[in-house]
């Protein structure tokens, strides 16, 4: 029941698949994703260089790829597909995973679908939030407490509740840190 | 020549066993601290390096049954529907939590007065506040002063709040259009630089650790420091069991190092913090002859009453671009509108709504969660309108306590030191179930007021176990409870539970914050009555 961990050492590298597995994993990338859109298909773009990234990252995958591109699923990839899913989906999900990682690690294809990476972006937490300009604090606060008193089980009575962001800010919080409350 | 016990032993170098870790070192008590995985380094976390998304579903899996790591322990979950997710490293789950920092509320101590149900907490809101505060700037919360579904605070959130997002400001115009509750989320993520750590990045990966250090976790925020006030943490060290005196009191731990070998820790006080899938199986594998049952379990309720809130996502497709892929995960903002019961809706209690980033290409290619696929020609346009376009709203259900829902110890499981491994048991309940079924309804007309195009619901995700609680509960009563109001085992004098094992509910919201302020108060409860405790001679 429980996968083993990726061994960083263990050998799963490009060269470790076939020409009848490599015929067969191009076909289906062919055909999860084709060249359409102005996109490239994924047959093109999974190249060794794809691979080898990928089998690098995630040694454990090359065993149900593997399986999942015997020759004895023949030779119709909708069929291989079928029977995949319906019988070894861990082995389609692997291919899957294999075909669509290679394809979206490539440069010039997220280029061309605007996507940067998962990039660091400065924070300017000095500036005043767009939400707090539009008012969209102040109609939340306008509407009163919204958490429900364990005394009455009722929704809560604050007295004087700050309405606006602007009173908020101007009746900072009183009192010590003890849990005493303005209700 | 034998060692001098220490004064607490501490099991799990997690959440809460960092905070009391630290406390207690604080005020000179002599800590250690046995703790089955490792120091981490985060230049090696996954998140700013191209294959993140590919490491994300293996080794920095949130599932231990997934990721599989010397480190992990299976859990055999074949009857339940729900995963337990977590980490063991110096930090435990932190490294992988999302920072999502809200607090129960006040109702959520008060469930069987309010509302008929489960059972109210011997100790309540408004005792806890002064620890919310105190972890609040331990940890490092960014967040927006104000927020009206909770009581007035006495003290801000230590840093500003994070940004929203695109599509955070689109959700919100559209909550706000509605007339339903809103806020930026809370977040133990900084916003600044904060306690020597730098702020956050925007990138998204918090679930993959956070390269920047900006997210709260305890190897970070707490263990640094109780180490240098003397602590002493020892790492790749597997508790097999709790041992006892013919007084019945804790005396130390039988652990297991990472070559086999075997170890007997001393101490005068036990501290259990492994979580609440951990803690009971701690407890079952510490059964003796004086307690055939399990240690602490005179009660029957170790491993009982587990909590997990099931959880739907619900996700708007929206024409504009959000960039959505970016932005604190952690969560951008909360919505409690329909947390409080109105029984009118035909159930008790209420969800939390978490509006979270959306992921990278790959996750957006596969196939989706709700089972979604897109292949062939239409591939790219699915791509095309999923990637950066989207807004997914995470329902967090409350999950009331049932006793058949719990952990036990597999007879024919085990992990890499032979120590039997926890099975889980566990069922959606009814209550919980029309309780999604509302909220589902719900935000999906929030996303419709939003403006999306096309709304894709998952109703109760597999892998959303965080939120692991309720195995070894508080009360007064100790034919109904394991532990007192202050995490002491009504059964063991020197032995405390500090984790989510805790919770008498699950409240309806991530729990860290209310976790660790309870360890915190906890903590203080054991300087304050040192004097008094009772230890093994």
């Amino acid at each position: 029941m429980t996968a083993g961990p990726t061994d960083p050492a263990a050998t799963a590298d490009v060269e470790s698949l076939d020409a009848a597995e490599r015929t067969t994993l191009t076909a289906v990338a062919d055909r999860l994703i084709p060249e359409a859109d102005g996109m490239p298909s994924a047959a093109e773009v999974v190249g060794d260089d794809r691979l080898r990234f990928v089998l690098k990252a995630r040694p454990d995958l090359l065993g149900p790829l593997r399986a999942a591109l015997r020759p004895g699923l023949g030779s119709d990839v909708q069929a291989r597909l079928d029977a995949l899913g319906r019988d070894e989906p861990s082995s389609l999900g692997a291919l899957q995973l294999v075909i669509v990682a290679g394809y979206y690690t490539d440069g010039d294809v997220r280029e061309r679908i605007g996507y940067p990476g998962q990039v660091a972006l400065p924070l300017r937490s000095w500036e005043v939030p767009a939400y707090i300009d539009e008012g969209l604090i102040d109609a939340v606060l306008a509407r009163g407490p919204v958490w429900r008193d364990p005394v009455t089980g009722t929704r809560a009575v604050v007295v004087d509740a700050p309405r606006t962001y602007a009173e908020r800010f101007a009746a900072p919080p009183e009192g010590d840190s003890d849990g005493h409350h303005g209700t | 020549m034998a060692t001098e016990p220490a004064d607490v032993l501490i099991v799990g170098a997690g959440a809460s066993g960092g905070v009391v870790a630290l406390r207690l070192a604080e005020a000179g008590l002599s800590v250690v601290c046995l703790e089955q995985g490792g120091w981490l380094d985060r230049a090696d976390y996954p998140g700013n390096k191209l294959d993140w998304e590919l490491k994300a579903r293996k080794d920095w899996a949130t599932s231990p049954n997934i990721r599989g790591l010397a480190q992990d322990y299976p859990i055999v979950e074949d009857d339940s529907p729900v995963s337990p997710l977590m980490y063991n490293a110096v930090g435990g789950s932190t490294i992988i939590f999302a920072g999502a920092w809200p607090r129960a509320l006040p109702s959520d101590f008060r469930v069987r007065s309010l509302d008929g149900v489960a059972d109210d907490w011997p100790i309540d809101y408004f005792e806890l506040l002064p620890y919310f505060y105190r972890t609040d700037r331990q940890f490092g919360v960014s967040g927006l002063p104000g927020d009206p579904a909770y009581p007035p605070d006495a003290e801000d959130a230590p840093m500003p709040p994070l940004p929203i997002g695109s599509a955070g400001l689109r959700v919100a115009r559209g909550m706000t259009t509605l007339g339903w509750h809103w806020w930026p989320e809370f977040n133990s993520i900084n916003s600044v630089a904060y306690d020597g750590r730098r702020p956050c990045v925007q990138r998204s990966t918090c679930q993959s650790g956070c390269n920047e250090g900006a997210k709260a976790s305890t190897d970070l925020t707490h263990w640094p420091k109780a180490i240098a006030l003397g602590a002493r943490l020892v790492t790749g060290a597997r508790v097999r069991r709790i041992e006892t005196d013919a007084r019945g009191l804790a005396t130390g731990a039988t652990w297991i190092d990472t070559d086999g070998g075997e170890h007997l820790e001393r101490a005068r006080v036990v501290v259990v913090a492994a979580n609440a899938i951990g803690t009971p199986r701690l407890l079952l594998n510490s059964s003796s002859p004086a307690h055939p049952d399990g240690l602490a379990n005179s009660s029957g309720l170790v491993g009982k009453r587990l909590m997990m809130h099931p959880f739907a996502n619900v996700a708007g497709l929206f024409e504009e671009p959000l960039m959505s892929w970016a932005g604190q995960f952690g969560d951008l903002i909360e919505s409690l509108e329909f947390y409080e019961t109105d029984e009118r809706r035909g159930f008790v209690r209420g969800a939390r709504w978490g509006l979270a980033p959306t992921g990278g290409p790959i996750n957006t290619a596969l196939p989706s969660r709700a089972g979604e696929q897109a292949w062939g020609t239409g591939h790219h346009e699915h791509v095309r309108t999923h990637l950066g376009h989207g807004a997914n709203w995470g329902l967090f259900a409350e999950d009331l306590p049932d006793e058949a829902n719990r952990v036990t110890l597999s007879t024919t499981v085990t992990d890499s030191s032979g120590i039997p491994a926890p099975e889980v048991h566990y069922s959606m309940a009814d209550n919980a179930r029309r309780m999604l079924d509302f909220h589902i309804e719900r935000a999906t007309e929030s996303m419709e007021a939003a403006g999306a195009y096309k709304i894709e619901v998952d109703r109760l995700m597999r892998y959303s176990g965080w939120h692991l609680l309720g195995t070894a509960r508080m009360g007064n009563d100790p034919t109904t409870s394991v532990l007192d109001r202050w995490n002491r085992a009504h059964d063991v004098a020197n032995l405390y539970v500090v984790d989510g094992s805790c919770f008498v509910t699950s409240t309806g919201v991530n729990p860290t914050s209310t976790i660790v302020s309870i360890a915190l108060r906890a903590a203080d409860h054991m300087i304050e009555t040192r004097f008094e405790q009772q230890v093994p001679v």
